[in-house]
């Protein structure tokens, strides 16, 4: 048991298939100093829940979620011995396969809206961009559903919003309007690459009250990509913990007091406490041995 | 040490005009650690860069060690008060080497024995010789806001300021540098004013914190009342549950703070 955790399995629920299933995926860039290895062998099932994958910076946490996408920049490959969506193998998918489900079916919410959004475009005209785009909807019939999804992420004065530019809004209502523009397709999977990291602690609850929300509502499957181990936690289902490209670890949310590796500990341990005392904080010992310990055990995974 | 009163800042004239900051009240005591926290836009970030000279037309009166401080800064009074900023990746010339970067403090106010001067610093920090002549690019997130406080203290000031120091780094690194801070503010008997949003960071290494929202200081706690929530002001005790993770149920007593 404590060996499926560790690579991110979890026994089949016989109820619900998952809605996407990735085996061994690995990442790599051929960069002028030679190949990067981003992600090593990942795997997990993700079903309809939040599920939250957390790490440093370089760890592949946001490759992960890109190659789900296939949006891995030019340079890069992917490999999977199995990357499914709802039936659908994602790694034979052409070109043309992959652009109808991005947006439709999986979308992404990315960082910062600052830079997420056209800025030359009013919000509301790229909301009804993102439904017509999907969808054969009229432009009249494209407006009114950008307005009430506007409603539905809780903006006040949704008509007003509608002509807005993307410099107008604050950084907590950019979110808000990109979440609206990635909902509109009424996707089965949800991609939020640090959808709060930009914005305040109380916009940030805000915020994830909504995909909260939204996922409870529509059944959706959300992953949220952060590097804040203790805000996932308090939000998601299942965590999963990486480094160094690997799955070092699968929690429970709930149960964060319960992780085993010590990579987990640390990251627990170095963040500084509200509760806490003015000692120093114990620092993270990076272990090699780590590197290699997963890859073992997904290849014992991959054999069964 | 430090003693601001009626400090108040204005940006923009006519309609546009904001007052980015009003009526800041703050008195820090020598060799203490003084927190600022709140949400962007509060103001917190500007009261440091009046004090440390980046903005000059703030009204009422900044006293450092008695000296009240006056829109235009001698060289000299900017010896006792440097600042450390948010983002090493930005504040760090990225065409000058290690060694540029900490001498220049050096020979603007004219200091001799400056090789000396940087290792000894470069040590202090927790970096070896062989970082000296290295450019930024060569360094880590964690290594280079190391040089960034090194080049702060290379002065030997009396007080050092600093903006988010931690908060474009990983929490790994972040603690690192938590801890080189507090080591460094023991040796050397510093006094800080350390501005944050991130409530656990301020709470870890400042004794008393102020909060601020919209320009205003509305509350300023003590560390025990930061640790059990004991506060008085509705607007801190949100922010107070805003950083204990995301929960449904508080977060429907959130409410605008204008």
């Amino acid at each position: 048991m404590n060996e499926m955790k560790m690579t991110g399995f979890q026994p089949d629920d016989p109820n619900e298939d998952p809605l996407i299933s990735v085996r061994d995926l690995h990442v790599r860039f051929s960069t002028p100093k030679g190949p990067v290895h981003a992600v090593r062998g990942v795997s997990f099932d993700l079903r309809r829940e939040r599920l939250g994958i957390v790490g440093e910076s370089g760890s592949g946490k946001s490759q992960t979620g890109r190659a789900l996408l296939r949006l891995t920049a030019g340079n890069g490959t992917i490999d999977a011995s199995r990357m499914m969506f709802d039936g659908m193998d994602l790694m034979k998918a052409g070109a043309k396969t992959m652009r109808s489900i991005r947006g439709s079916q999986i979308s992404m919410i990315m960082q910062d809206p600052k830079y997420s959004l056209n800025p030359v475009l009013t919000v509301g005209t790229q909301i009804a961009e993102s439904c017509r785009r999907h969808e054969n909807v009229s432009r009249p019939e494209a407006r009114k559903r950008a307005l009430a999804m506007l409603e539905t992420v809780r903006i006040r004065e949704p008509e007003k919003v509608y002509s807005l530019y993307p410099h107008q809004v604050s950084g907590g209502m950019g979110q808000r309007i990109m979440i609206a523009m990635m909902l509109i397709t009424n996707p089965k999977v949800m991609i939020a690459d640090e959808p709060t990291s930009a914005l305040d602690v109380t916009v940030q609850m805000q915020v994830l009250s909504l995909l909260d929300d939204m996922v409870r509502e529509r059944g959706m499957g959300l992953v949220l990509i952060s590097h804040d181990l203790n805000l996932v936690s308090s939000f998601c289902d299942r965590v999963l913990v990486m480094y160094g490209g690997r799955i070092m670890e699968t929690l429970d949310a709930k149960h964060l007091d319960r992780a085993q590796h010590p990579y987990t500990k640390g990251l627990l341990n170095c963040l500084p406490r509200l509760d806490g005392k003015h000692d120093d904080l114990p620092v993270l010992k990076r272990d090699p041995a780590w590197l290699n310990e997963t890859q073992d055990l997904a290849g014992e995974a991959g054999r069964r | 040490m430090i003693d601001i009163e009626n400090l108040g800042i204005v940006f923009g004239s006519g309609k546009s005009q904001i007052a980015a900051v009003k009526n800041v009240n703050l008195q820090v005591a020598e060799g203490e650690s003084y927190g600022i926290v709140g949400e962007s836009g509060s103001g917190k970030s500007t009261v440091l860069r009046a004090m440390v000279g980046i903005y000059s037309h703030w009204t009422g009166t900044i006293r450092i060690a008695g000296e009240p401080l006056k829109a235009k800064r001698s060289v000299s009074s900017r010896k006792h008060m440097q600042m450390v900023f948010q983002d090493p990746y930005g504040s760090l010339h990225p065409r000058r080497t290690v060694d540029d970067t900490l001498s220049e403090p050096l020979i603007i106010h004219g200091l001799k024995n400056r090789e000396d001067r940087v290792l000894k610093i470069l040590k202090e920090v927790g970096l070896g010789p062989e970082f000296r002549f290295r450019y930024p690019h060569q360094l880590s997130g964690g290594q280079r806001q190391r040089v960034a406080i090194a080049r702060a203290l290379i002065l030997e000031p009396r007080v050092i300021l600093l903006d988010e120091p931690t908060s474009a780094l990983d929490v790994s690194v972040q603690a690192e540098i938590l801890n080189l801070l507090s080591a460094l503010r023991k040796t050397h008997g510093l006094t800080y004013i350390m501005v944050s949003h991130d409530l656990a960071v301020v709470g870890h290494l400042c004794s008393r914190i102020a909060v601020m929202n919209r320009g205003e200081v509305v509350e300023e706690m003590s560390e025990e009342q930061m640790r059990s929530g004991d506060v008085q002001h509705d607007y801190t005790r949100q922010l107070w549950t805003a950083s204990q993770g995301y929960d449904r149920a508080a977060l429907e007593t959130f409410k605008e703070f204008a």
